[in-house]
């Protein structure tokens, strides 16, 4: 990604690329044995103590405050080499910047005044899903000042992992859903095993399901579509970053891998059919890069018609990845089918990223519905 | 209006009707027998399905994920259980005889719900196909039955097909490359065998295998001309295991580094070297291409059936969950956007089906097994009881002469148009099955969103899964362009294929 004239921006690029390379990429295929090995704590915990998770959340709330600019441009870097510590650097953003555009900043400066490690600041959410689009699986009702949550829920991201989650409800009676603040040591939140997932294993996410579980209402009742909308309008780019820099790190080994094998006699990056393969990756993997940059410059000048802009850019992104990162695996023959390399994690993570708030043709509607 | 010779010619014109049209030509002249016969191993396989692989293919692939070196000896001891080892084996070496078209579906079927168990299965006929292109009809005969044997006594005995090298894949499996290309395992002829030095790598089924045919090469800078094909039984003094790869999917089906260190081959299990094919017409040369072409045809079909049963899994599981999903207050199958989806990928299913068995037609009117399809050997072979197919067979299989005769028939007598057909074909279907599986992989998880990338929802094993088929069997690529080079390029003059002219 452009992280321009920025010097801030520039050295968070650096920063957040070196940490890719030096932290993320020696233990990569270690740490996606999770949860059949250890999970890799201690990267998170050095994450957190060089504020990666803070940097969406405003100052004034604890937080770095750099915006979605220096977000995707962490991301980008982060997800290079592995794009589980991005999942959990998404997860976090997304349910900070829902719970900001739902006016919950009080609890958001609790949290992060009060956190001492990853695990207490991190916070929870089913981004997988768009809850507006399904049946939905808890219920709220009134309890005093507060509620109680009932109900199951499935594949909540660092469910097994954070202190609180941001869950969506219905409240008996209201339209719409709500946003619900839990905190997951309540003995009434009985957790699943992580699930056993294609990618991202060392972001890892909980089937939960409540029992009277004491919430704090998000925002106004019955308004949690809108808060959903209007952040994942933002967030959306920040997926793509995501996708953008897996897409990188993909073409990166594979130019590097091609520059060294040699089959019939040459180098294999020259045979022209090989280097078509490449093209296409190089082509797409730059275009996402320059639309990222695009569209976060969009979203931070509020441009006109920004989220149209912003929303083509991520679902352009977010769909040519897969290609891209098939294309990876591809272009090194069988090792790129194997744990020895990147490509094959990459590959599975991407269907994670085309996942993020919501089923990919539903995001394609949704964005021409709104031009029609 | 157009005369015998009119037609003659015209139909000689590209595309030559014979390429297009390899299902028309199989009408009438493959006996009917194999339509019953492919019934009856698709309903076998679904039964199969049934019965184990629906129901243990996820906990496998789980226990696979936690312990990445368990060898899958449960399924293959299942596999030989029903009789799968030996189902396509032809009667004449003891086996069960299923036409090898029959193959295909039964692959599809058993791969539609799980790629790792069906490649338990089906890479034991690729070392079949490797021993078979031989055309060593004693060997063939040992082999065979000693599956057969292991079949009986609960013991199974499965082949592995060894030509994978660490610096040459794509090398080792075009002629084109051979000589300029990057291969080691060098075969030094000795008093009374060969000695073998060389590792080979990604071999499936290698650990669980009992005999593998391996391709070596007694001179290194000249391999396409002196390629030695030789049957190596574990525990073979010089022969042992390395590593078994960790990959993506197919994690059952475990991919074995064969090393061999100053390994002796006995000449008695010389499938095939120089000196046995010096009295053919054809060069050397032309014979390791011809082989090559041969093992292709028929083991490319079989991935392009791997890759149809990939598109037909991903679309069984995206359909079931549309059917039970509720989405914007309807279900799933409701929305049009996903019935077009969803057609889009029965449609992919159906290609793929389509281009596996125009591949298979071509190799029953004019590859390898072609005798077997003609109907008086055909109706021989199934009606005659296997103990009177041994009292004639066992012995004449034992004489050089139908060694002899067997390789005549299959390197001198077959053409060139026929080789460039059934090779061409094989590779039309491996990359456009296997594309489709990807395709229709991809598609299920796009329309199972959250719901696609857990492992309990069974839509992301395929796709892990399926990528694996656009690679083995040479990689997409180049299939595609070995089917110009076989369909296509005789048409172009000055055209030339896997060459620096190429660059
Ligand atoms: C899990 C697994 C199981 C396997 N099972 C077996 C087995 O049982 N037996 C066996 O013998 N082998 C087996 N293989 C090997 C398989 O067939 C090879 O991996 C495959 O043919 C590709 O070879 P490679 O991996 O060496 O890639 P390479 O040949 O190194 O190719 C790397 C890249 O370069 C491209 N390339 C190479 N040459 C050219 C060219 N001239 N023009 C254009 N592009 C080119 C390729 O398309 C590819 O993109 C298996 C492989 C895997 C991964």
């Amino acid at each position: 990604m452009y992280a321009s004239n920025d010097k801030e921006l520039n050295l968070l690029d650096k920063s957040s690329l070196e940490f890719a390379k030096k932290e993320l990429a020696p233990g990569r295929e270690e740490n996606d044995h999770f949860p059949f090995g250890p999970f890799f704590g201690h990267v998170v915990d050095k994450a957190f103590e060089l504020d990666f998770f803070h940097i969406f959340l405003p100052e004034d709330l604890g937080g770095v405050g750099h915006g979605i600019r220096a977000l995707c441009i962490v991301l980008n870097n982060i997800c290079r080499e592995d794009s589980s510590l991005g999942g959990i650097m998404f997860t976090n953003a997304f349910a900070q910047s829902l719970m900001l555009e739902a006016g919950a900043t009080e609890v958001l400066k609790q949290i992060s005044d009060k956190a001492g490690s990853a695990g207490e600041f991190l916070i929870a959410c089913p981004v997988l899903s768009d809850p507006a689009r399904s049946p939905m699986g808890l219920s709220a009702d009134r309890n005093g000042e507060n509620y109680k949550l009932s109900g199951k829920i499935d594949y909540v991201v660092l469910g097994g992992m954070a202190g609180h989650a941001l869950l969506p409800a219905a409240i008996p009676g209201e339209d719409g859903y709500s946003w619900f603040l839990v905190d997951l040591s309540d003995p009434a939140v009985i957790k699943s095993d992580v699930v056993f997932s294609h990618g991202m294993h060392a972001c890892p996410a909980v089937d939960i399901e409540l029992k009277g579980v004491l919430a704090d209402l998000v925002g106004s009742a019955g308004e949690g579509n809108l808060y959903f909308r209007k952040a994942a309008s933002v967030m959306q780019v920040a997926a793509a970053a995501m996708a953008a820099g897996v897409m990188k790190g993909s073409l990166e080994e594979a130019l590097d891998y091609c520059r060294q094998r040699r089959q019939g006699g040459r180098m294999i990056k020259d045979w022209s059919e090989l280097q078509m393969l490449l093209s296409n990756m190089a082509v797409q993997t730059e275009v996402a890069q320059m639309l990222v940059s695009r569209a976060c410059m969009a979203i931070a000048d509020k441009e006109k018609d920004w989220e149209t802009r912003a929303g083509a850019a991520a679902l352009h992104i977010v769909s040519s990845a897969a290609d891209v990162v098939s294309d990876g695996i591809q272009s090194m023959g069988g090792v790129g089918y194997m744990k020895d390399f990147g490509q094959e994690k990459r590959f599975r993570d991407t269907a994670h990223i085309q996942a993020l708030l919501g089923f990919l043709p539903l995001k394609k509607l949704d964005f021409i519905r709104k031009l029609l | 209006m157009v005369s015998r010779k009119q037609i003659k010619t015209y139909l000689q014109r590209e595309p030559k009707f014979d390429d297009i049209m390899c299902s028309l030509r199989a009408t009438g002249r493959q006996a009917k027998g194999i339509i019953g016969e492919t019934k009856k191993v698709v309903a076998i396989a679904r039964r199969f399905n049934e019965e184990f692989t629906s129901s243990y293919a996820y906990e496998l692939d789980r226990k696979m994920h936690q312990d990445p070196d368990h060898l899958a000896w449960e399924v293959v001891k299942k596999a030989n259980e029903w009789g799968f080892y030996t189902m396509f084996i032809p009667k004449m070496f003891g086996g069960k005889g299923y036409a090898i078209a029959s193959l295909s579906p039964f692959l599809e079927e058993i791969g539609s719900v799980c790629a790792s168990i069906a490649n338990l299965i089906g890479v034991h006929y690729l070392g079949f196909v490797g021993l078979a292109t031989s055309w060593n009809m004693r060997l063939m005969d040992m082999i065979c039955r000693e599956v057969v044997n292991g079949e009986k006594t609960g013991n199974p005995c499965l082949m592995s097909f060894a030509m994978t090298e660490p610096d040459a894949g794509t090398d080792s499996q075009n002629v084109e490359f051979m000589d300029t290309g990057s291969l080691a395992c060098q075969a030094k002829k000795v008093e009374g065998g060969y000695v073998v030095n060389g590792t080979k790598i990604f071999i499936s089924c290698g650990h669980l295998s009992t005999w593998h045919i391996l391709f070596a090469y007694t001179d290194l800078q000249k391999a396409s001309e002196n390629m030695v094909m030789l049957a190596v039984k574990t525990g073979t003094k010089g022969f042992s295991f390395g590593k078994k790869e960790k990959k993506m999917g197919q994690k059952a089906s475990v991919a074995s580094e064969l090393v061999f260190k100053d390994c002796f081959v006995p000449d008695d299990m010389v499938l095939l070297d120089r000196s046995q094919i010096a009295g053919l017409s054809r060069t050397p040369r032309e014979v390791t291409e011809m082989i090559l072409a041969a093992i292709w045809a028929a083991s490319r079909v079989g991935v392009a059936a791997f890759g149809t049963g990939a598109a037909r899994g991903a679309f069984e599981q995206a359909l079931r969950f549309a059917s039970s999903t509720e989405v914007d207050g309807k279900l799933l199958i409701n929305h049009e956007w996903c019935q077009a989806m969803l057609a889009e990928m029965y449609k992919n299913v159906a290609v793929g089906r389509i281009a596996y068995n125009e591949g298979n037609y071509a190799n029953g009117m004019d590859g390898a097994f072609k005798l077997l399809n003609l109907k008086p050997i055909y109706y021989l072979s199934k009606y005659t009881p296997v103990s009177v197919f041994d009292r004639i067979m066992k012995p004449l299989c034992g004489l050089s002469f139908t060694t002899w005769i067997s390789r005549k028939i299959a390197f001198d007598f077959m053409g060139d148009a026929e080789v460039d057909r059934t090779d061409g074909w094989g590779s039309l279907a491996k990359f456009t099955a296997t594309d489709m599986g990807i395709r229709n992989a991809r598609m299920a998880m796009e329309i199972m969103g959250a719901a696609g990338v857990r492992h309990d929802e069974r839509a992301e094993k395929i796709l892990r899964d399926s990528k694996l088929y656009q690679i083995y069997e040479g990689t997409n690529q180049i299939n595609r362009v070995n089917l110009f080079k076989r369909l296509v390029a005789r048409a172009c003059p000055g055209s030339r294929c896997f060459s620096e002219d190429n660059i």
